[in-house]
């Protein structure tokens, strides 16, 4: 028993590595963009409190949809109906307006959750096609509500104040991703359901065989990722003084990319939120510093890849053990 | 040229290996020869799978030789070893489930035609091989997914034979096989050895290995104790060598009973579609109540039936006195219900390999364990700590993934996690399968100290002896029905083998003395 011990362990210390490696080439990102902002422009403007406040703000909403896109690629499912997720509740909660428009948002974004949960632990479609579906048919009824008849798109302000306001400077969209963080993790280290989820993750059939309502597990995953992505669908809204329908769009993949990138397993069973935190960081100052350094949009596409490549080439491999 | 008996097939000399700091085998030297059946014998973490890796072309020895028909050889991969005629079957299986039979047999090189692949030529190599290992009834293009556990092994044993060996080695190849299947193989290894090949058998079934072996090796803590003919040494003498200690009292003793005791179980013309028919079981307060029988006579299907795993059960149930529906295992696991399922397959069924040795055991018992929503990680901790103690499971860290474990370890691990529910109802699936004989005594004891405190449980073994050795009752069944029901003294191998094969009664009588 002990010959097979080494590697493992080993594999088993790595598990914060991917938080190490994502923060060290955070501090690349900066380095090289002061040098470049030094060299150019002869400031060091990417490290203003105020680029990196809004790098913080406009990661939040990246954020808050890979918190929830990491809880269903934890049990090995995935969630592909995020954009119109995203698009639905903002739109929907615009439409409504007044005081109503936040709780509708969510409960759009709960209802789409269970029926994604209840699509895969019921029905037993597999979630990458099922949620595929629910993303195609979402779009459908949002072109079919904004077709007939023009809602309004003009969020509340209660949303204005979410997305755009602060606190003691720091923006509120930040703070209310620190809070949704600190429940996430919180959840998945501390009670029962964050454990099966991992457990879920590892090995469903023996979950299930130790008495656990391992469909329940499912919905919740679900629904909270959906939750998640509608609660990011409103501030984004807000963000953007509008809702529209292309808005979740540019999530869907970043999102899947902050939490693999972040050190937890495409296939489930292990990953932490700090690696997420730290994945969307990375993403969003990226993205940010490669537009500062004007690089031409294919040459952003073309960098933007290799680093996802390269980060999975650093520690993806070997961290699921070979069983 | 062939090798003379003199000369053996395969030499070792010096061999050493370690991982890491561990010595998994010291200075072996080792030898078996050309038409002979020799069986290696050691408790798990002996060095056996060690051996059979560096013979096999797996891993390379530290130091040491291997030589192979009188040349000296190194092999880096199994591949080589293959080709060299090293074929070697080992105790997990490598077939895919998903593929047919036909393909799985021809994996490594499946007939051609123009490049591609010659389907009908590659479904009449499957029909000879099977034919070759007695498995005609197996249909070439039958998904191996859909055959059972001990036909998937035939379907191995007959891809090995594919490869043409000149050495055989099966690791722990019949673990998952029933009686008949089993001989059935060793008609095929006897035939084998009458046509020149060296066959390494490893077992952990001493009666197994009595019947097959010409010779028998016995390792110990990665050293190579003694080789001998068979028949030289009785079994306590071998067990001796293997544990290194006295061996005495396998199977704790059974106890005396004036009554029966207060019946906990009660289930009554339970059937399941066609594998299941008018299956009535009592089991009481304190026994162990035994299924025997040839493999897939719906043992398996009843335990799983209890535990609300099959939709569509018939019949009724009823635990205490209290008609129960178990419809999931959820349910089944419930504190009115109380029962504990130990699957077939602890790598599948019952453990999350990755995950700890902690997170395994307490999955079970999470509910009980919260305060509120979150898990109390002192109380956790400490039933942890507990069940390690316990069932003696040896760890370095409850934080090691159970991976990590040995099989009779991991094997605790599934047990322990559902000790720690206080199941009243244990139901067990051949939970000693591939397991070192030290931990077998473990469980033996363990089960009955379980039953000693109150717990009714529902024994499947594929293992005669342990029927023999643990249960109290043993209910042998046969196509889906009970055959027979064996109690006290006429619990033997003879009355267990001729209710397996539904002969009539009157041919079973009572052993005179039982072992």
């Amino acid at each position: 028993m002990a010959m097979a011990e080494n590697p493992i362990s080993t594999a088993i210390r790595s598990i914060d590595r991917p938080v190490l490696f994502a923060a060290a080439f955070i501090v690349v990102i900066l380095i090289v963009g002061t040098a470049y902002t030094l060299i150019t422009q002869g400031n060091a403007a990417l490290l203003s409190p105020t680029y990196l406040l809004l790098q913080l703000k406009v990661s939040a909403f990246l954020g808050i949809v890979a918190a929830g896109a990491m809880l269903v690629i934890l049990l090995g499912h995935i969630d592909l109906s995020v954009p119109w997720t995203i698009a639905a509740s903002a739109m929907l909660a615009t439409a409504w307006g007044g005081a109503g428009a936040i709780p509708v948002g969510l409960l759009v974004g709960l209802g789409v959750g269970v029926f994604n949960g209840l699509g895969v632990a019921f029905l037993r479609i597999p979630s990458m096609i099922f949620t595929l579906g629910v993303n195609v048919v979402l779009r459908g009824f949002m072109v079919m509500l904004t077709g007939g008849f023009s809602p309004s798109s003009e969020p509340t302000d209660l949303m204005l104040l979410l997305a755009k306001g602060d606190v003691l400077g720091i923006p509120i969209p930040v703070i209310i991703w620190a809070v949704v963080g600190i429940a996430v993790s919180f959840m998945l280290r501390r009670t029962p359901l964050g454990r099966y989820m991992y457990a879920i993750g590892n090995r469903e059939g023996a979950v299930y065989l130790s008495g656990i309502n391992t469909r329940l597990v499912l919905v919740a995953a679900f629904a909270m990722c959906s939750m998640l992505a509608a609660l990011a669908g409103l501030l984004i809204a807000g963000y953007s003084s509008k809702a529209f329908q292309a808005m979740g769009d540019p999530y869907l993949l970043p999102s899947i990319a902050a939490v693999v990138i972040g050190g937890t397993n495409i296939l489930g069973g292990s990953g932490k939120l700090s690696g997420t935190v730290m994945g969307t960081i990375l993403i969003v100052l990226l993205q940010s510093v490669l537009s500062v350094m004007q690089m031409p949009e294919a040459g952003r596409q073309i960098i933007y890849g290799i680093v996802i490549i390269a980060m999975l080439l650093a520690y993806g491999r070997g961290s699921r053990l070979r069983l | 040229m062939a090798p003379s008996p003199a000369a053996p097939l395969l030499q070792l000399r010096n061999i050493s290996k370690a991982y890491g700091g561990v010595k998994a085998l010291t200075d072996v030297d080792f030898a078996t020869g050309a038409a002979s059946i020799h069986a290696v014998l050691g408790e798990n973490g002996a060095g056996k799978s060690t051996l059979i890796k560096i013979i096999s072309g797996v891993t390379r020895p530290d130091a040491g030789t291997v030589a192979f028909e009188g040349r000296e050889v190194a092999f880096a991969t199994p591949q080589e070893a293959n080709a060299a005629g090293i074929v070697t079957i080992f105790q997990e299986l490598s077939v895919m489930p998903d593929l047919s039979v036909a393909d799985n047999i021809s994996i490594t090189r499946p007939p051609r035609r123009l490049g591609l692949i010659d389907h009908r030529a590659q479904r009449r190599r499957a029909e000879e091989l099977l034919a070759r290992v007695g498995c005609e009834d197996i249909n070439p293009i039958e998904r191996v997914r859909n055959l059972p556990l001990s036909r998937r092994q035939m379907v191995e044993i007959a891809k090995a034979l594919g490869r043409n060996p000149k050495l055989l080695i099966l690791d722990e190849a019949t673990s998952a096989l029933t009686a008949a299947d089993v001989e059935r193989v060793y008609g095929i290894l006897h035939k084998l050895r009458s046509e020149g090949l060296g066959l390494l058998y490893i077992s952990h079934r001493m009666h197994e290995i009595k019947e097959l072996a010409d010779t028998i090796s016995v390792f110990r803590n990665g050293r190579h104790v003694e080789t001998f003919p068979t028949g030289t040494r009785n079994d306590e003498a071998i067990i001796g060598m293997m544990i290194g200690r006295e061996y005495k009292n396998v199977y704790p003793p059974k106890p005396v009973r004036a009554a029966p005791p207060a019946p906990v179980l009660e289930v009554r013309n339970l059937g399941w579609v066609d594998r299941l028919h008018d299956i009535s079981v009592t089991v009481g307060k304190g026994e162990i109540v035994g299924l025997g029988g040839l493999d897939g006579q719906g043992q398996r299907e009843l335990l799983l039936a209890l535990f609300g795993v099959l939709r569509g059960v018939e019949g009724s149930v009823e635990v205490e006195g209290r008609p129960v529906k178990p419809g999931s295992p959820a349910a089944a696991t419930r504190r009115d219900v109380g029962m504990a399922l130990i699957p077939e397959d602890r790598k599948t069924e019952g453990l999350m390999l990755p995950m700890s040795i902690g997170d395994n055991i307490s999955l079970t018992a999470l509910r009980k364990l919260t305060r509120g929503v979150v898990i109390d990680a002192g109380a956790e901790k400490s039933s942890i700590a507990a069940m390690v103690e316990k069932l003696q499971i040896k760890i370095g860290s409850v934080a090691d993934p159970v991976a990590t474990l040995s099989g009779g370890n991991q094997q605790k691990v599934v047990i322990a996690k559902w000790l720690l529910t206080a199941a009243r109802i244990l139901l067990l699936n051949d939970p000693t399968r591939g397991i070192d004989v030290g931990t077998k005594q473990e469980i033996y004891r363990l089960l009955r100290q379980l039953a000693d405190q109150g717990t009714a449980i529902l024994f499947y073994s594929t293992d005669y002896d342990e029927l023999i050795g643990c249960c109290d009752r043993v209910l042998i069944l046969y196509g889906g029905r009970v055959a027979r029901v064996l109690e006290g003294e006429a619990i033997s191998e003879k009355n267990i083998v001729s209710a397996s094969f539904n002969l009539a009664a009157s041919e079973a009588v009572p052993a005179e003395a039982a072992p």
